[in-house]
């Protein structure tokens, strides 16, 4: 075994590394989260956590920036060992994390945000002298902003600039950016990316957390693979090619297949008809037409926050429309709440797992009754019965069915919510559609892969499935027809195999909507 | 700078038996609190701390007389627990208390002369529950659609419920007050057929079984009815509950009304087991606003609520008996001070089960 402080393929020997772990272990209830692992990062270079998840990515970068402290092994920080105590420990020694939820308050300015929490700020705040550092750091990097405007008029990605702004802003020279391009357009990611590539021109340190190998190989210097929280493998990019990669990652071979229903019927399972949400003034659902039939499979495509999770509250009922109409089988339900679209046959899983879809401070059992009809007295006997034979079958790893769902990782939760939802469907007695918003997301693969079985299973016993998805391979390789869905209005829509690659991109992007309307 | 450097972390496992150990290490620091005000003041905590057990804990009738306390206590307690749990904070057992005093005494006085004794209390301890529900409603209706805070609410109607209790006594001839009493205003005694029963020759009456089967009650409603699952999902996560269609106002308005009426049926109880009459001076004891203490130190669990209004229905009588112990009095507020000691440090030490003290050496060699 090489040991982390050794030179790397592609670093320079003759300097500290910015940032190591040295064989650092980091242990959760029931979970070895970090096991032994062996990380560094040299000034100048990207070096890529890659891994499913649920591999440590996120644990190991926890330690290195100071959220978490490793029980075993230890931190170095130019070749010197460091404890770190805190995030803004981490960041006293130059270690910035931008999370992939940001911490930005949205009624300050983005440059009341850089210097919000700073130790090093005297007591009177100097705003021109802020506001001009910003922008300075704007130049250097490529990372345009304007250090007046409000957080809450910004976009995604500009915000997400802020979050590298305020780290160089306090100095950071290692940055470690947690799956920074989940919440980007394709231009927006390109940016990033020129901006990452003119921070390590300048000789600093870039710690890059993904899942997608694509970004990953155009991106880094290096590459270090995570699974089950060890490292199975540490490569320069240039000496390995994506197939590699994902074998790292997952242990096996990928295998990306296409399935479609094989009974199309005519019968109509549920229903939108011009359904439009409005939220606080502004138009979020727009005039939206959705059949599905029985037997088959639409899927939903689309950049996050163009309506989806809006239109699947109000297909569930759990919202009401402020136009149109839902139906569920025969069942007009528009507006009567969500106990009614169950009674009619609809189940539905949530973009929001923990919090929505289940209650955290309530035991696995007890989640399990959530939806479930409930006479007088609750019926735990079968709810525990029930969530024991999901454990099983969807490998949860929990302590128990009396443990919190608070306590489960998100990819355990979203098991726990799965088997909930989908229990019984399409088998007669059982719900006969089901609305499901981003349904593996979280998931380790092979967990995805036995959702995404479940679900053309379900599909091929009859039952309607309508998929919500941000993950366009995951809509493309299940959905019989397919949507998208841009500012809240469907922008294509067609059957899967009948729509070119590009057009859905391009729909998804807002180009196409005046060739398409 | 100080060498050694406290941090809180969270603890990641919790273990039942933290649940019981925080509560009497509360109580074991507040005594030793207690000990360092008597010491001041001249007394020797040891020998005070001995009375005060022996008076409340070892006789028959320093027994019964502790338990006769807990009754209402046992009610308060859980008319807190009830919301509590659900991040409700309805503060206002104490009104709710009078306003089920107020009704239980009507119910007595007007209903029940000639029913048996049986039925006569129950109409009492029906009317009181009403009281206190409907005293809990406004509260309840305004948190629910205005998201008004029932902190300010429930206290505020407290208030107007301890001053409608003494205007109905000693500010009007009103039908509670007993006009024929000469000397001092007071309440018109309820009919012996809605009193409960004394058990042998105490002061200890069948409101204790009440209680107790009240408890029983609270503790089957919220961990087997559907009602009380309700409950648990609206007081974790709001956007659960509206996505499963469980109707939040409607749940939020019954859990107040339940925490009310139980209050109310405390002041019930104390007017058919105790007082046997619209009694102000009697039922301004603070059982409401202890009900809190007992609810937090028994961490909201139906069955510790009973232990916990024991405990400190003894160390409430015991402030009497400590007056008699020889030598400079003792004053009775050492009790109510031990009380009050026992909710800081039972609030103070809560953070202990959810977190761990970690110490550690500041190194020098840290700093880069």
């Amino acid at each position: 075994m090489s040991s982390a402080v050794e030179a790397g393929p592609g670093a320079s020997p003759d300097q500290p590394a910015a940032i190591a772990a040295i064989n650092v272990t980091k242990r959760f209830p029931g979970v070895l989260a970090n096991d032994a692992v062996d990380f560094c990062v040299w000034p100048g270079e990207v070096h890529t956590i890659l891994g499913e998840n649920g591999a440590g990515k996120s644990t190991l970068a926890a330690m290195l920036c100071g959220l978490y402290r490793p029980d075993e092994g230890h931190i170095e920080r130019n070749g010197l060992p460091v404890r770190l105590r805190s995030p803004r420990d981490g960041l006293a020694h130059g270690i910035g994390m931008v999370h992939q939820h940001f911490r930005l308050v949205d009624r300050f300015t983005v440059a009341e945000n850089v210097v919000l929490g700073d130790p090093d700020q005297t007591r009177i705040l100097d705003y021109r002298e802020i506001e001009k550092r910003v922008a300075e750091i704007g130049d250097q990097f490529g990372l345009p902003i304007d250090p007046r405007a409000l957080i809450s008029n910004l976009t995604v990605g500009q915000r997400q600039r802020v979050e590298i702004v305020k780290m160089l802003y306090r100095g950071a020279d290692v940055l470690l950016l947690d799956e920074p391009t989940a919440v980007l357009t394709p231009p927006e990611v390109e940016a990033l990316f020129t901006t990452v590539r003119s921070m390590t021109s300048e000789g600093k340190a870039l710690v890059f957390i993904s899942h997608k190998l694509g970004e990953v190989m155009e991106i880094s210097d290096r590459v270090t693979v995570m699974r089950a929280g060890a490292v199975t493998g540490e490569v320069a990019t240039s000496e390995t090619n994506q197939r590699h990669l994902a074998e790292l990652m997952v242990g096996r071979p990928v295998e990306v297949d296409t399935r479609r229903g094989s009974a199309t019927t005519t019968d109509v399972a549920f229903t939108a008809t011009g359904l439009t949400v409005l939220d606080a003034g502004q138009t979020v659902v727009d005039n939206v037409d959705i059949t599905v039939h029985r037997g088959e499979i639409v899927g939903i495509a689309g950049v996050a926050g163009n309506g989806q999770r809006p239109l699947a509250r109000a297909l569930a009922g759990v919202i009401k429309p402020n136009k149109g109409r839902v139906t569920i089988g025969d069942n007009d339900v528009t507006g009567k709440g969500p106990k009614a679209a169950r009674r009619a046959g609809l189940s539905f899983v949530p973009e929001d797992r923990l919090g929505t879809g289940l209650v955290p401070g309530l035991s696995l059992t007890d989640n399990m009754l959530l939806t479930r009809k409930r006479g007088f007295f609750v019926d735990r006997k079968s709810a525990r019965a029930e969530i024991a034979a999901s454990i099983d079958a969807y490998e949860i790893k929990t302590p128990g069915t009396e443990a919190e769902a608070r306590n489960l990782s998100g990819g355990n939760s979203q098991k726990v919510l799965l088997a909930r939802e989908l229990a019984g469907l399409g088998e007669s007695g059982g719900p006969q559609a089901i609305i499901v918003s981003s349904p593996t997301r979280g998931l380790d693969i092979g967990a995805a892969e036995f959702v995404r079985g479940l679900l053309h299973e379900a599909r091929q016993r009859g039952a309607a499935v309508l998929i919500i998805s941000e993950d366009l391979e995951e809509v493309r390789s299940l959905s019989d027809r397919m949507a998208v869905l841009y500012r809240g209005r469907i922008a294509l829509e067609g059957r899967t195999d009948e729509l070119p690659f590009e057009s859905i991109g391009l729909a998804m992007a807002g180009v196409a909507e005046e060739e398409t309307a | 700078m100080i060498p050694f450097r406290f941090r809180l972390e969270r603890r990641l496992e919790r273990h039942w038996w933290q649940s019981v150990l925080t509560p009497l290490l509360s109580i074991l620091a507040a005594f030793a609190a207690g000990a360092i005000f008597l010491l001041i003041k001249g007394f020797d905590p040891i020998t005070v701390y001995r009375e005060l057990f022996k008076a409340s804990f070892t006789s028959k009738f320093g027994i019964t007389d502790s338990l006769t306390i807990a009754v209402p206590l046992i009610l308060t307690g859980l008319a807190a627990a009830v919301v509590f749990r659900m991040n409700i904070f309805n503060i206002g057992a104490e009104g709710q208390l009078y306003l089920g005093a107020i009704f239980g005494s009507w119910a007595g006085l007007a209903l029940t002369g000639n029913l048996p004794t049986v039925l006569g209390v129950a109409v009492v301890l029906v009317a009181g529950a009403v009281g206190g529900a409907l005293w809990a409603a406004p509260a309840a209706v305004f948190k629910a659609y205005f998201g008004t805070s029932e902190i300010i609410t429930t206290l505020m109607l407290t208030f107007i419920a301890l001053f409608l209790m003494r205007y109905l006594i000693f500010g009007s001839h009103s039908y509670w007050r007993d006009n024929e009493a000469a000397n001092f205003p007071q309440g018109k005694k309820i009919p012996s057929s809605a009193r409960f029963e004394l058990w042998s020759d105490t002061r200890l009456h069948w409101g204790l079984v009440v209680a107790i089967a009240i408890a029983v009650l609270v503790w089957v409603i919220i961990r087997f009815t559907s009602l009380g699952y309700d409950m648990n999902v609206v007081g974790s996560s709001d956007a659960a509950a509206r996505y499963s269609g469980i109707p939040v106002r409607r749940t939020v308005i019954m859990a107040i009304l339940i925490s009310g009426a139980l209050g109310g049926l405390a002041g019930a109880t104390e007017v058919a087991g105790r007082a046997y009459a619209l009694d102000p001076n009697g039922l301004e004891l603070g059982l409401g606003f202890t009900g809190i203490v007992v609810a937090a130190l028994a961490r909201y669990n139906p069955f510790a609520i009973i232990l916990v209004a024991t405990f400190l229905g003894g160390l409430r009588n015991a402030g009497v008996a400590l007056q008699g112990l020889p030598g400079e009095r003792v004053p009775v507020e050492v009790s109510l001070m031990l009380q009050g000691a026992i909710l800081l440090f039972a609030i103070g030490g809560e953070i202990f089960t959810h977190h761990r003290l970690s110490v550690s050496r500041v190194a020098e060699a840290v700093a880069t």
